[in-house]
């Protein structure tokens, strides 16, 4: 990075609501300076938000977890060359709410609640996509469920969760039906 | 003086590889010419590309295929590895009435569709032949199975069928290798029905063109569980891995990519075809073939559309069509009547590897002895078992580390049941050329009108009652029982163009698939069929095509033609 680009951070990040919290702030400047260069929709706070909703959804455990799938690239992927324009808008606007509701909740942007605050917060927004899938009539898939599919087709169609968490095998070299659960090699990835 | 070849054959997939193999084995000449390019497996199968690797870990690149391939990706195979085996829409069209939807599902290279077809493997029997006979519909076929029954063997004992005998008439055995084995669930199902059914419902594993054993130089299968994509191992049967090296190793065969055929040449006084009008599909130039026969084998429409192209002055409404039938009787099977269940228990239970195949329950309605229903014809299934994935938890509540590790387990075993069934030949279901419009090689493209009827329906209607009576027999829970609208085409057993027949007035072949206007000239492919019965038809147009190379040597050694 060169001077002017990082002028321009800068005086990007001045033009951002006011956030009195210097801290904050230091993030948000941290965020961009180390976000991928990849990325294309997201912006270093969106990317942020995902990856951060991404690991609440699925975790580092005894296995790597969504963000070391690096399922915010993926969703970056996703929305830059493949999700319709009305979906893509109504993603955003998703994260855009979030932060709404955990300011409203917490007082904080999502990416810098607790991990209790943010998980509270997204059994809330759970809770509403499985309430509106019982009502009648198509509406449009409420945020939490595009993100936690997104999150899942991202994670277990990587290379990590692929093999490290499913033990998917290339080539299984045989089949043998009605084997102990244990001992089997996962589902394939994709679908 | 240009080159005569003893034989030209139009198409190089599953019954063009045939025709090579045979007449080059009988040592004629033989070109075989195909419409799109050549493929290399090393370079060109995909099978092992893991998901990972690919850029919408497939997703599939959708704006590419809307862009491109609008009606191709309706095909499952049509994916993220196997696209490039689809035709470019754009270049390739057609056209149809708007409320008659038809889903012309094309691959054009060497190999052609064989290398994404499903490998499933049913012969026909009498119950198919005597069909059109029996109920007085569209014309009767020239042949029955006992004319079949040693081609059957021929080719089957080259391409390698896994399956079971079960010894029911309507479903003949042929020359099986091991089978497949059913995984726990289809265990428990197939005990099911056979005590509440008997011999009436039979579920069996599916027959399929997977090598169980290492077979001629092909290894057996390795259960990678990707087919479509091509297979290094060669252990499932398309052309490219088969057939044309056999053709290739009689030194005879001559095999030229890039040739899209515009038209056959065609000698009025001698009433014979003298040889193909291609256009190099890379110089864009016109080149002529001569062969002494002429195999179509380009596919149950391309071969109708290549005979209507090839009108002449004196036989305006193409070659081989003094019966009008040519373009008539378009047929595919009509299929997703069924229904799925979830069967509790084994949940201990799974499978190690991917099994590239399903079960099988043979045709039980309408057969010789038993009851009628209220519609001509039957059904079978294809289906099996199966346990939940981690998809089944984005609309579970949950999410987090006791979330993930619920998901590293599968979930439940469902069982399924989809039901494919006979199409009747109808005459209103046609092609024709449409003269408004012109494919990338300014060859005029089909208008293709073809809708299913009252029949087809009803057989889907039956299909999803009597696979969910099926499954409540093997006690499934919530049984969904299920009645799909899908677009005549969408089976990717489209036939009859060109069908086979006892009368020159009504049909355009003879029992040899030889034309009754043109004796040099044999139609092999799925255009040849008079009726479509239920089963996957890829083993009869193989079985069809051997029998008809035979035949046309035996001619030519008698100097008939």
């Amino acid at each position: 990075m060169d001077r002017r680009d990082a002028l321009r951070l800068f005086s990007a990040t001045a033009a951002l609501p006011a956030v009195p919290d210097l801290l904050v702030l230091g993030r948000r400047l941290h965020e961009r300076l180390t976000a991928r260069p990849a990325l294309r929709t997201l912006d270093p706070h969106q990317n942020a938000t995902v990856t951060a909703v991404a690991d609440r959804i699925l975790p580092a455990t005894d296995t790597p977890g969504a963000t070391a799938a690096r399922v915010n690239e993926f969703i970056d992927l996703l929305l830059t060359e493949w999700t319709p324009q009305e979906a893509r808008a109504r993603f955003l606007a998703g994260l855009a709410d979030l932060d709404a509701r955990a300011r409203a909740a917490f007082g904080k942007a999502f990416v810098d609640g607790g991990e209790a605050d943010q998980v509270r917060l997204l059994i809330v927004l759970e809770d509403e996509a499985l309430r509106l899938k019982e009502q009648p009539g198509p509406h449009p898939e409420p945020f939490f469920r595009t993100i936690k599919y997104l999150t899942m087709y991202g994670y277990y169609t990587s290379e990590i969760g692929a093999k490290q968490e499913l033990h998917f095998e290339i080539i299984p070299g045989r089949y043998v039906p009605c084997t102990p659960l244990s001992a089997a090699s996962g589902p394939p990835g994709g679908d | 003086m240009a080159k005569v070849y003893d034989a030209i054959v139009v198409g190089s997939g599953m019954t063009g590889g045939w025709a090579a193999k045979e007449l080059t084995e009988h040592g004629l000449d033989t070109l075989v010419l195909e419409a799109g390019r050549p493929i290399t497996p090393a370079v060109d199968y995909v099978e092992h590309v893991p998901v990972w690797e690919k850029r919408f870990r497939g997703l599939r690149d959708r704006n590419a295929q809307l862009a491109n391939q609008p009606i191709q990706r309706e095909c499952y195979a049509c994916d993220e590895w196997s696209s490039k085996f689809f035709v470019d829409d754009h270049e390739n069209p057609y056209t149809t009435e708007p409320d008659a939807p038809f889903l012309w599902l094309r691959g054009r290279q060497v190999g052609g569709r064989s290398i994404m077809w499903g490998r499933q493997v049913y012969r026909w029997s009498d119950l198919d032949f005597e069909a059109n006979l029996r109920d007085g519909i569209a014309v009767d076929w020239p042949i029955r199975y006992a004319d079949l029954a040693p081609w059957y063997d021929h080719v089957e004992e080259f391409v390698g069928i896994s399956g079971e005998p079960l010894g029911l008439p309507q479903l003949p055995d042929g020359k099986f290798l091991p089978p497949m084995e059913l995984n726990c669930v289809e265990r428990v199902v197939r005990e099911a029905l056979a005590k509440r059914f008997g011999r009436e419902r039979v579920l069996t594993i599916g027959r399929v063109a997977i090598l169980t054993q290492n077979h001629l130089g092909r290894a057996a299968c390795h259960y990678c569980g990707n087919c479509e994509r091509g297979c290094v191992t060669l252990s499932y049967f398309n052309s490219i891995n088969s057939t044309l090296p056999a053709a290739q190793r009689t030194g005879k065969l001559t095999l030229r990519p890039y040739s899209v055929a515009r038209s056959l040449m065609y000698d009025k006084k001698r009433t014979r075809v003298t040889g193909v009008r291609v256009v190099d599909a890379q110089t864009k130039h016109d080149i002529e073939f001569h062969g002494r026969i002429i195999f179509l084998c380009a596919s149950t429409l391309e071969s109708a559309r290549l005979l209507l192209l090839s009108a002449t002055p004196e036989l305006p409404n193409g070659l081989a069509n003094s019966s009008g039938q040519v373009g008539r009787n378009l047929m595919d099977h009509v299929m997703g009547g069924g229904a799925r269940g979830r069967i509790d228990g084994n949940l201990d239970k799974t499978d190690t590897g991917r099994r590239p195949n399903g079960i099988y329950v043979p045709r039980f309605r309408n057969l010789r002895d038993g009851p009628k229903s209220p519609f001509l014809r039957g059904y079978g299934y294809q289906g099996g078992g199966d346990r939940e994935h981690w998809g089944r938890g984005v609309d579970q509540a949950g999410f987090g580390a006791d979330f993930k590790r619920a998901m590293r387990d599968p979930g439940p075993w469902h069982f399924s049941l989809y039901g494919f069934g006979e199409c009747l030949p109808n005459h209103d279901n046609y092609a024709e050329l449409d003269k408004t419009k012109t494919d990338a090689y300014g060859i005029p493209v089909l208008k293709i009108n073809c809708r299913f009827g009252e029949n087809e329906r009803a057989i889907l209607t039956d299909a999803s009652i009597a696979a969910a009576e099926m499954l409540a027999a093997a006690g499934a829970h919530d049984i969904n029982p299920f009645v799909e609208n899908n677009p005549p085409g969408k089976t990717i057993h489209e036939m009859g163009t060109a069908r086979m027949g006892r009368d020159p007035k009504t049909s355009v072949l003879n029992g040899w698939n030889q034309a009754w206007d043109i004796p040099n000239l044999f139609i092999t492919d799925g255009a040849c069929m008079a009726s479509s019965a239920c089963q996957n038809p890829s083993i009869t147009y193989m079985a069809l095509t051997a029998r008809a190379a035979d035949h046309a040597v035996e001619l030519l050694k008698r100097r008939e033609l």
